[in-house]
């Protein structure tokens, strides 16, 4: 029990649940659209690349920021001009943008930096405190101190519900996950939905990315999200495409990575742990419980019919 | 049909990408400088693969980078370095420099001990240099580091700064910390020593151990320090390559303190990194890479320790007094002398 009540171990499942939220939130947008979005992971990373090299080269991580969220568009583009204009398989496009992100990210970071690493002046974001919230028990450290982008995520969130539910375009957006053939025939660009929902799921795997490399620390390693994406992609469908279960599962991993980190050293070996999110999806996806319903058109794609 | 065509290329396109990415290293490194050298230097190759760390990982792979550097410049030898991604490249990257006559490749890491055994029998005329472990072939030499020498003075710094109370911030819980990367020989070998070290200047002092289990991932090495952090220990001596240098973030922010490995990190964190545990692996490089040249390279296992300047201890901040300092380097002579041995196990 007085496990469950450290704060540490609250504080720990938040730095590691942040950045999946934003991505599998991301996602979720995408694969509503009816795209399904494994390249998430490469995303990330090059925003978590592009954003140390615009704080750096601009003393600002809010520029850098905004560079590494614009990079993760840019690679949404990419995609989505794979996926969308030339309607190939959009597992194979993914997959080949993060092997595409880790080579060049990998590059460009020794052509930019040498093998010195990414400079040891870059900025990050700032980190703020809401002394206010530290009086709550066991989940006030957790809250109290956090980085800008923790907070950040709380609107974001609000935003996804919204968007998604509440307004024509989020309704659109699912029709054509669900049905694109119908969108079309109330006269509605179905390539135009779907990319608005792949640039939304790459700006927002930039802002996991940038969280990664100036959010928390300072630097970039090739190869720094380490499956991240991947874990998002699994939150994603273990919340069942939806903002509230998205929320969950990834604090549900979350919770889980940390408690293996706590835990290590004792009763548990940590591997057993670090295999449940893997596991829980298989089992999400499974249909053993809570049964998850992708959208009906998810993955496949759209031929403009010809008149 | 015209966009399944297209659709083709963009895959083919981006997967030339990859290739790019990875191919373009060893090219931008392996010409040899023509102006210094001769071009009998110059015929003799040199090939360099990195572990999965990478040569950003200002430690273990950057060392092995600076020594075949080092070999370059004053030796004129041709060098030329590619990095793994994954495991599964050590083998074909090995092989590649092999077959494409060079006389000497040199794998960074005991990770590597598998694909080394097997790529050396291959190619009997091809000279191998493995670093941090043993492979037992007439074309290999081994380097070994007594890595639990230095260990043990970080670890005796360390021991003496917590129950002193030398730096500031440090609190009454007596507890120390390690992240090492995962539970292999050359990793735990400093922590081995690291504990005798503590232990041998308190043996109340309680440490805490963990392995992030990764080498690149410095997300994971900061949380993980958070969490020994959280659980009261206040200098943290990083064992875990690129994921270590995320341990030494977690300490700056705390306000703590941290020990940097294998080269001097102090220049990550000026007041955070105390000292630096210090593994010669760019020497070890050098000489190997002159030794093949010159011809008298010899298979077998080359042992670096504290008595050949092979491992050591970063000079400690300022901030900690001299008292200690003096303490410690009585120690490292009793090491030479063969009167400390600190241990290769941990407790």
């Amino acid at each position: 029990m007085s496990f469950i009540l450290n704060p540490e171990l609250w504080t720990l499942t938040v730095a590691i649940s942040v950045p999946l939220i934003y991505a599998a939130l991301g996602g979720m947008f995408s694969e509503r659209g009816g795209v399904i979005n494994i390249a998430m992971e490469g995303m990330m990373l090059t925003g978590a690349f592009v954003a140390v090299v615009f704080a750096y080269a601009t003393h600002n991580a809010w520029l850098g920021l905004a560079a590494g969220v614009a990079s993760g568009a840019g690679m949404a583009l990419l995609f989505s001009w794979a996926a969308l204009t030339l309607t190939a398989d959009q597992v194979v496009v993914g997959m080949s943008i993060n092997l595409l992100a880790l080579g060049l990210t990998g590059y460009l970071l020794d052509a930019f930096y040498g093998y010195n690493g990414t400079p040891i002046s870059t900025p990050s974001l700032p980190t703020v405190h809401l002394p206010v919230l530290a009086g709550i028990p066991v989940l006030g450290p957790a809250l109290a101190q956090e980085n800008i982008l923790t907070y950040l995520l709380l609107p974001t969130v609000l935003f996804a519900q919204f968007a998604l539910f509440r307004t024509r375009w989020g309704l659109r957006l699912r029709a054509m996950g669900e049905k694109p053939e119908a969108g079309r025939s109330a006269g509605l660009g179905v390539r135009r939905y779907r990319l608005s929902g792949i640039l939304l799921s790459g700006m927002l795997s930039g802002v996991a990315g940038a969280y990664l490399s100036i959010g928390v620390l300072n630097s970039f390693n090739v190869d720094m999200t380490a499956g991240r994406g991947y874990i998002a992609l699994a939150a994603m469908i273990f919340g069942n495409w939806r903002p509230r279960g998205v929320v969950m599962a990834a604090l549900i991993f979350g919770f889980l990575s940390a408690a293996s980190i706590q835990l290590q050293g004792s009763v548990i070996p940590p591997d057993v742990v670090l295999m449940v999110p893997y596991l829980l999806t298989v089992v999400a996806v499974a249909g053993i419980v809570g049964r998850t319903t992708p959208p009906a058109s998810d993955g496949v794609p759209y031929h403009e019919e010809s008149i | 049909m015209k966009s399944s065509i297209g659709a083709f290329a963009m895959v083919a396109a981006l997967s030339s990408g990859i290739l790019a990415g990875c191919g373009t290293s060893p090219s931008a490194t392996g010409t040899p400088s023509s102006t210094s050298t001769s071009s009998k230097a110059a015929a003799y190759k040199v090939g360099l693969v990195t572990d999965t760390g990478g040569l950003n990982d200002h430690g273990f792979n950057h060392l092995a980078y600076m020594g075949l550097l080092q070999a370059k410049h004053q030796l004129g030898v041709s060098v030329s370095v590619v990095q793994s991604q994954t495991a599964s490249d050590y083998v074909p990257y090995l092989t590649n420099y092999a077959r494409q006559g060079y006389n000497l490749v040199i794998a960074v890491g005991f990770l590597m001990q598998q694909a080394v055994q097997q790529v050396s029998k291959e190619f009997p005329h091809t000279k191998f240099m493995i670093i941090d472990d043993q492979v037992t072939a007439p074309n290999v030499t081994s380097s070994l580091f007594d890595t639990q020498q230095c260990g043990y003075l970080v670890g005796e710094l360390a021991g003496l700064v917590q129950k002193q109370h030398a730096l500031p911030n440090i609190n009454q819980y007596n507890t120390l910390g390690v992240v090492g990367g995962m539970a292999i020989p050359p990793v735990n070998t400093y922590i081995a020593g690291f504990y005798a070290g503590v232990h041998a200047v308190d043996p109340s002092a309680k440490i805490i151990l963990k392995y992030t289990n990764d080498f690149n991932n410095p997300n994971n090495g900061q949380t993980f320090a958070q969490s020994e952090i959280a659980q009261h220990a206040d200098i943290i001596f990083q064992v875990a390559g690129g994921s270590g240098l995320g341990v030494i973030t977690a300490a700056q922010q705390a306000h703590l303190y941290a020990i940097g490995v294998d080269a001097n990190q102090n220049y990550l964190a000026p007041n955070t990194v105390i000292t630096s545990a210090e593994k010669g692996i760019q020497v070890a490089t050098f000489d190997t890479i002159q030794a093949g040249y010159k011809g008298t390279l010899k298979a077998g296992t080359q042992t670096f320790s504290l008595s050949n300047n092979g491992v050591g201890m970063a000079p400690p901040i300022s901030a900690i007094p001299q008292s200690i300092a003096r303490q410690v380097a009585a120690s490292e002579q009793q090491i030479i002398a063969g009167k400390i041995v600190p241990p290769t196990t941990i407790p």
